[in-house]
């Protein structure tokens, strides 16, 4: 008998434990791969924002408006390569069947030339410029809202009183993995002129611009908002990944009460492990005494305890990691991308998120056996071997 | 039945295994009492509403930021005989600016309102806390507790643009009863609509009732009234509105993961008492010998199992007031998009559900390795 057989046994001497640790140690490891996908998902909506698109919106409030004439002042601005804006409507479907969505009003002869992940067919994009009260909905939303090209579509706003009616003339799906597939686009002429968008008449809400550089972003930013400094509305210009976010502000708190809550579940993982190790340790105490009575060193002990805490931990560890893979990036990922709309578009586990897990579970098995391995192997053999229990 | 301190005394030789197990629920007693407590957001803003006070927006708003009544309306919801002429009513303006955090983490949206003069009248439970009481058609406002000292810019003394050269001076700190108002900064209601642009115009009317019992003719009068096209709701369903989706979201978030937290406890539970089974076959097997049933023996383990449970349960509440004392969440409010901010607040009905959701979590746990103890032969235990 090696020494390895001897670990092996070891093992499963209690077996009922060693799988119950183990099965605490998957699950732990799954949560946290759950909650992590969580995060993800949610920043997910902010991780679309292209780095080459930067939005400008007023420096008081994302609900105060800028005036139309600042898009031109803005595509004057050297290093922006193209400009487009947009006015939130707000939109809700007056038969209620999904709560609330982004209707959004835009420039129909820049927005998309902008927004190159959202892909709209080349004569439906003609038909939007002929057609004034025409609408393009992403894929998503026209399933959830049953319509097609062609149909008519009635919606409220939050802001704007009414019935407001509209022909969908196109839909439009995205062009990369995390694009946005639930929002709907009208024409901004057929906002402005109509008498109940009094209040934000010759207004917009925020410009975004296509930008010659990426990695000059921050400059032509400062170089924007330095142009309206003088003027009655200034401006704060940023990243589209940091506008999405602010709209978000708020939910950050949630979001770290999450990454707490995650790293609480390994911290009962090691718990759990570590009283595990601790309970066999205590009842081999007494082999422990006699393995160093027959010449083994202090060394070997700390080995065995620390290989079992490794190898429990590692095999909860592959076994979590496996089960999140199947259960939310083949199972339930696919389906609440299909029955959600818009809330949790992209539900899946990333790759360094199982990554991270599985070398946490590892790192945790050392923990949570190093204690208890150090003081096994600290122990005096003549001690060690008086013990019994 | 087998006395009560063996268990007792079982649980404090195996102090390690015990704290260990014990600290592990009292993790996932945290979790869900922090969520029990999340979901009392609504409870927190609807303390702000009194059922007597009547809010009007315009129709098809769900909340006082998207809603706009033209000036020339006021006086005629104020006409009815259900108003308390004494107080009567009050139209103001709220408008959302982005304010910076203070600890330089990015910023968030601030509600700012606009009230006119008679405003802290009409809400007898605002009280100055710090400073002073804005002075009306100034351009000085107060900032409520919830938020003060939260973002830059909002201290006593400090200004933030409303406008380019239209500052908001912060001249004192205000409650509210612990209700949303205190997430808000309030100012004169005309300083903020001019610089706005929106003279002509208020967000939201509110209008005291002689007696809560006359709202539904009020809302009758308004709602059919063809000159305009308005909502009626009382104030405490609207604040309870607002701050549904979020408290309804938080709950259900965070009991799922607490759910999901109690299952890793409880096998640590299991494991835990699966071993205290293990060691102690030949104490049982004493015990049978000695005339205690099965049943005694199943009731003694499920008994110290408990104990464990409600170790943790203990541990995991003390957590919780640490919680409630020294941690305030900033929460979104769905419907503007603005920071409110949320003291944890542990009522006895809390603790309550978590001593129980511990006991729950011990009782499981300890269930089986019960079980197996009661199934102990005292024969083969004597013997071996």
């Amino acid at each position: 008998m090696n020494l390895a057989t001897y670990a092996r046994r070891n093992l499963f001497r209690r077996r009922g434990r060693t799988i119950l640790t183990v099965v605490a140690v998957s699950l732990a490891v799954l949560i946290f791969c759950a909650i992590r996908t969580f995060i993800v998902a949610w920043n997910s909506g902010a991780d679309d924002a292209a780095v080459d698109r930067i939005a400008t919106r007023h420096k008081v409030s994302i609900t105060m408006q800028l005036p139309k004439k600042y898009i031109d002042e803005l595509r004057a601005v050297p290093g922006v390569k193209i400009a487009t804006w947009a006015n939130w409507f707000g939109a809700k479907d007056p038969k209620a069947r999904i709560p609330f969505f982004a209707g959004i009003a835009v420039d129909h002869n820049s927005w998309f030339d902008v927004q190159t992940d959202l892909v709209v067919p080349p004569d439906q994009l003609a038909t939007w410029k002929q057609t004034a009260n025409g609408a393009i909905l992403g894929d998503n939303l026209a399933k959830a809202l049953d319509v097609q090209v062609g149909s008519r579509l009635v919606i409220n706003s939050d802001i704007y009183p009414g019935d407001w009616d509209f022909t969908v003339v196109g839909i439009y799906t995205p062009g990369s993995a995390t694009a946005d597939r639930n929002t709907m686009f009208f024409r901004w002429d057929y906002l402005n002129n109509d008498p109940r968008s009094v209040y934000s008449r010759e207004h917009l809400g925020w410009m975004v611009s296509r930008i010659t550089d990426p990695g000059r972003g921050p400059e032509i930013s400062r170089a924007i908002d330095a142009k309206f400094d003088s003027q009655d509305d200034q401006t704060v210009t940023m990243s589209e990944r940091a506008f999405a976010l602010s709209f978000l502000g708020g939910f950050a708190a949630v979001l770290s009460a999450f990454n707490i809550v995650s790293l609480v579940i390994l911290l009962i993982m090691t718990l759990i492990l570590a009283n595990t190790l601790a309970m066999s340790v205590r009842e081999r105490t007494h082999e422990y005494g006699v393995l160093r009575a027959i010449g083994f060193p202090p060394g070997h002990i700390f080995g065995f305890i620390l290989g079992e805490s490794l190898l429990v931990a590692l095999v909860g560890g592959v076994h979590g990691v496996a089960i999140d893979f199947l259960l939310i990036n083949h199972g339930l990922g696919p389906m609440m991308a299909a029955t959600m709309s818009g809330a949790f578009q992209h539900f899946f586990t990333p790759g360094w998120v199982l990554a991270v897990a599985l070398g946490a579970a590892a790192l945790l098995g050392l923990v949570a056996g190093a204690i208890p391995a150090y003081l096994a192997s600290r122990l005096k053999v003549t001690d060690a071997l008086r013990r019994l229990d | 039945m087998v006395p009560v301190q063996y268990n007792a005394r079982s649980l404090w030789v195996r102090k390690v295994t015990t704290f260990a197990t014990a600290f592990g629920i009292a993790l996932v007693v945290f979790v869900f009492a922090g969520a029990l407590m999340l979901g009392d957001v609504s409870r927190v803003l609807a303390a702000a509403g009194r059922p007597d006070n009547v809010i009007i927006l315009r129709k098809g708003s769900d909340a006082e930021l998207t809603s706009a009544i033209a000036n020339d309306y006021l006086g005629l919801f104020r006409g009815p005989a259900q108003v308390s002429q004494a107080t009567g009513l009050i139209g103001e303006i709220i408008v959302v600016v982005i304010a910076d955090h203070m600890d330089g983490s990015g910023s968030s949206n601030v509600l700012v309102r606009g009230t006119p003069a008679e405003g802290l009248a009409f809400r007898p439970e605002i009280k100055i806390v710090s400073g002073r009481a804005p002075k009306p058609g100034t351009n000085e406002v107060m900032v409520g507790t919830g938020i003060a000292g939260r973002f830059k810019g909002l201290l006593q003394g400090q200004t933030i643009d409303l406008r380019r050269n239209r500052p908001l001076m912060v001249v004192g700190e205000f409650s509210a009863d612990g209700g949303g108002y205190e997430s808000e900064v309030w100012g004169d209601l005309d300083y903020v609509r001019n610089a706005l642009g929106r003279q002509a115009v208020v967000s939201s009317a509110r209008v005291r009732l002689n007696n809560p019992a006359e709202f539904d003719a009020y809302r009758q009068l308004i709602e059919t009234d063809k000159r305009f096209s308005m909502k009626v709701m009382r104030e405490s369903d609207y604040y309870e509105k607002q701050s549904a989706q979020t408290a309804s979201f938080l709950k259900m978030l965070g009991l799922v993961v607490a759910i999901l937290f109690s299952l890793a406890a409880m096998i640590g539970a299991a494991i835990t008492m699966n071993g205290a089974v293990a060691n102690r076959t030949r104490e049982i097997g004493t015990l049978r010998a000695l005339g205690f049933s099965r049943l005694a023996i199943l009731t003694s383990f499920l008994l110290e199992a408990l104990f464990l449970a409600a170790i943790g349960g203990v541990l995991g509440s003390a957590l919780v007031l640490v919680l409630t004392v020294f941690v305030s969440f900033p929460v979104i409010n769905f419907q503007t998009f603005s920071e409110i901010v949320i003291r944890f607040h542990a009522t006895p009905a809390v603790f309550v559900k978590a001593l129980i959701f511990s006991g729950v979590m011990g009782l499981v746990g300890g269930l089986f390795p019960a079980i197996r103890a009661s199934r102990v032969s005292p024969i083969e235990a004597m013997r071996s």
